[in-house]
């Protein structure tokens, strides 16, 4: 019965798609005035607002009751079940869109280009998991985000990557944060949802490329857990930095830490900050010594990095389609049988002046001047910032979650063996 | 070791998807192919063991605009266009020009040497020294007449304005219509999304009419009773194209089908059953967007297409 289904199915499926490129092929077209009157294309209705804030309240009602499992409840179950609810609803019903991540580039473009409409949904997004997470820590990345679930669902047999590599792969979402940035600043394109490895599993439509870029991260994140998150997410370097301040971060016991070592290995995100014990507190001098170096480091390397990126702002600029014009303008096609570029006969019969090009893409390309500045020097400072974490000692008497990379998952919760009296 | 070996190549598949991220974004070449483009060049191919013909001879004519191509039976070349008939010898020289003030559309000559001119929405019948014989009655306001041919003492012309093809006796008298939609006798009607619409007699004296909505080919008795039909519909070089072709036909000397189409620009043999036979002549031969390529055989069986766009009759014959 399942069988026959599947081919009534797959028959219909080949009829239509049949029929559609037949109706494609009607090449001449006819010329004879007939009196018929080409209907008037439609365009698919917006989605209706009320479904958009339907989104809202599903994202602000997932947070509030993913937070309260995670600081009250300490459930990793239920936090697991908020998950698998995560991926369905955001990830496969609403096709990863609107999504938070993304949600960078909404603000960055409604920042900078003010004829840009920036949607209500898009903003809360972005808003949303920073304000949770200002208060409770990443509980959006714990449960609610569904690149997390789909990402937690394939950790089976997680490994350690050490604190070292940790920090080198972690330099990365900064790098993907500032580029996406500068290039939703300057209007370039939204590099965030170009390489969203996973919108082709929720929309089951993934193209190979998509397929095979979703698949390898899923592979990896069989060994390496959450990797996306961890070294790639640019949305998660701004709630690294928000969750540091959280008021109420959870604990990985609910009382005083007895030091049983019992949860050392339950992080599957290398977020567990181990005690540093304080019997070779380094003098004042010493202290006085790394903190003037860093000091000066941090400023050498943002205007090093700053420098560097203004060097670079011309190859950083080529992906822009202005700038991609101007050269093609300025360097055609002039290889016998290579017909000229898209771009040149749109432009040609749009009937724009050379000089009005080059001039667009001259203010383009000083704004990516600054911006690679800007960009050099952030990254100068992310590095300094990496270098200053692994001079500063800092002293620890108990088995913490780290605030900033803790995703407040809950498994190392149910390794502690201090309960609460109910 | 083995979670090294574990760890080591999970990294290294993580950078590589970084790599091609970067790869991906700066250095990949961007695609100059307009995606919106409708492209048939590959439709232009067909086999090459069909291409059985060859361009052997070429000329121009000295009219403006070239329309409607036609041989007698003294193997003389007649070619309609603006404001004027061109009349050649089997070589390609002129030997008379007449002028008709105003533009045929489709040309036809009987036994008795008379030329037959389809102007618009009626006929007009001219000899070789340039005198008008007869000018027959309006086929109504949104006539065009495209085709005209000549069978004893009937004469048929193809109406694409108003979608039917009529026969005349010699004097210009109507005698009936065919093709008239009519579900009682199954004929299905014409189909004429475009002002070519062709018809012909074949050497076993039947009224072959194409329906160049249907891509289809109907033999008719001269009362208008449909006999059989056949179509090919294909975007292929097997088939016939787009909203409307074949837009022009002639017969072979053995009454196979000489086709030729506009849109993909190609001249083709089909059998009597419709089996296509082999290429005449091949998109590549004309330029882009050439529409109405009229056809007629000789007696040598040598294929003349009138090629409007280049002004020239082209003569093809068999390897």
């Amino acid at each position: 019965m399942k069988k026959t289904l599947a081919i009534v199915f797959l028959v219909f499926l080949f009829a239509v798609q049949f029929m559609n490129s037949y109706a494609i092929q009607r090449f001449p077209k006819p010329e004879f005035e007939s009196g018929y009157v080409q209907p008037e294309t439609l365009l698919p209705n917006p989605r209706a607002e009320m479904l958009a804030i339907l989104d809202i309240a599903v994202l602000i009602i997932s947070l509030s009751v993913v937070s309260w499992l995670v600081i009250k409840k300490r459930n990793r179950n239920a936090v697991f079940w908020m998950s698998v609810f995560a991926l369905a609803y955001f990830g496969f019903y609403r096709e990863g869109c609107v999504c938070s991540i993304g949600s960078i580039q909404n603000v960055t473009l409604a920042i900078f280009d003010t004829s840009y409409l920036i949607p209500l949904s898009a903003i809360i997004f972005f808003m949303a998991p920073l304000v949770y997470t200002a208060f409770f820590g990443r509980t959006f990345c714990a449960a609610v985000c569904p690149f997390g679930a789909i990402q937690d669902l394939v950790a089976f047999s997680p490994q350690k990557l050490g604190s070292r590599l940790n920090a080198v792969l972690g330099v990365i979402p900064y790098i993907y944060l500032g580029l996406a940035v500068l290039y939703a600043a300057t209007g370039t394109d939204f590099i965030i949802c170009r390489y969203d490895p996973f919108v082709g599993i929720w929309r089951l439509d993934a193209s190979f490329g998509m397929f095979i870029f979703g698949g390898i991260l899923l592979v990896v994140g069989i060994f390496i857990a959450r990797p996306y998150c961890r070294f790639l997410c640019p949305y998660g370097v701004l709630l690294n930095w928000t969750s540091r301040f959280s008021r109420k971060h959870i604990t990985i016991t609910p009382a005083e830490c007895i030091q049983c070592r019992l949860c050392e290995n339950s992080c599957p995100y290398d977020a567990i900050e181990m005690p540093v014990t304080t019997k070779n507190p380094e003098d004042k001098g010493t202290m006085a010594r790394k903190l003037i170096f860093i000091t000066i480091l941090i400023p050498i390397l943002m205007l090093a990095g700053g420098w560097v990126g203004s060097r670079l702002h011309e190859p950083l600029a080529s992906v822009n389609a202005k700038v991609r014009l101007a050269k093609q303008i300025l360097n055609p096609v002039t290889e016998k049988n290579q017909p000229e570029t898209f771009e040149i006969e749109a432009f040609k019969s749009a009937g724009k002046q050379q000089s009005q090009a080059f001039a667009e893409a001259s203010v383009v390309l000083h704004k990516f001047y600054i911006g690679s500045w800007i960009l050099g020097g952030f990254i100068g400072l992310v590095f300094g910032g990496l270098i200053a974490g692994r001079m500063m000692t800092k002293h620890r008497t108990d088995y913490t979650p780290n605030k900033g990379t803790c995703l407040s998952c809950v498994r190392c919760v149910d390794y502690c063996p201090v309960k609460l009296p109910k | 070791m083995k979670q090294k070996i574990i760890i080591i190549s999970a990294i290294i598949l993580l950078l590589t998807l970084v790599a091609f991220m970067v790869k991906d974004f700066f250095f990949s070449k961007p695609d100059n192919t307009n995606p919106y483009k409708f492209e048939l060049d590959d439709l232009r191919k067909g086999d090459t063991a069909k291409a059985v013909f060859t361009e052997t001879l070429q000329f121009k004519t000295g009219l403006e605009e070239i329309h409607g191509i036609a041989i007698d039976l003294e193997n003389q070349i007649y070619v309609a266009g603006k404001e004027g008939v061109e009349i050649f010898n089997s070589a390609g020289k002129t030997l008379y020009k007449i002028n008709t003030r105003s533009t045929p559309q489709s040309i036809s000559v009987n036994g008795n040497g008379y030329i037959l001119l389809g102007i618009q929405d009626h006929i007009e019948i001219w000899n070789r020294d340039g005198k008008q014989i007869a000018r027959w009655n309006s086929c109504g306001p949104e006539a065009v007449i495209t085709s005209i041919a000549v069978q004893g003492n009937n004469v048929f012309a193809a109406d694409a304005g108003q979608k039917v093809v009529y026969r005349y006796d010699k004097q210009g008298k109507l005698l009936n219509k065919i093709g008239l939609k009519d579900p009682a006798t199954s004929v299905p009607g014409f189909i004429i999304p475009s002002p070519y619409f062709d018809l012909g007699i074949s050497k076993d004296g039947n009224l072959w009419v194409v329906n160049p909505g249907r891509h289809s080919f109907e033999k008719y008795t001269f009362d208008g009773a449909l006999l059989i039909s056949w179509s090919k519909a294909s975007m292929a070089m097997e088939g016939f194209c787009g909203c409307c072709n074949p837009s022009n036909f002639a017969f072979l000397n053995d009454s196979l089908f000489v086709t030729s189409e506009k849109g993909i620009e190609r001249v083709k043999i089909y059998n009597t059953d419709g089996t296509f036979m082999a290429i005449v002549a091949t998109p590549y031969q004309f330029e882009a967007g050439t529409k109405g390529l009229d056809l007629a055989v000789d007696k040598q069986n040598r294929i003349l297409v009138l090629d409007p766009v280049k002004k020239l009759i082209r003569i093809f014959q068999q390897k």
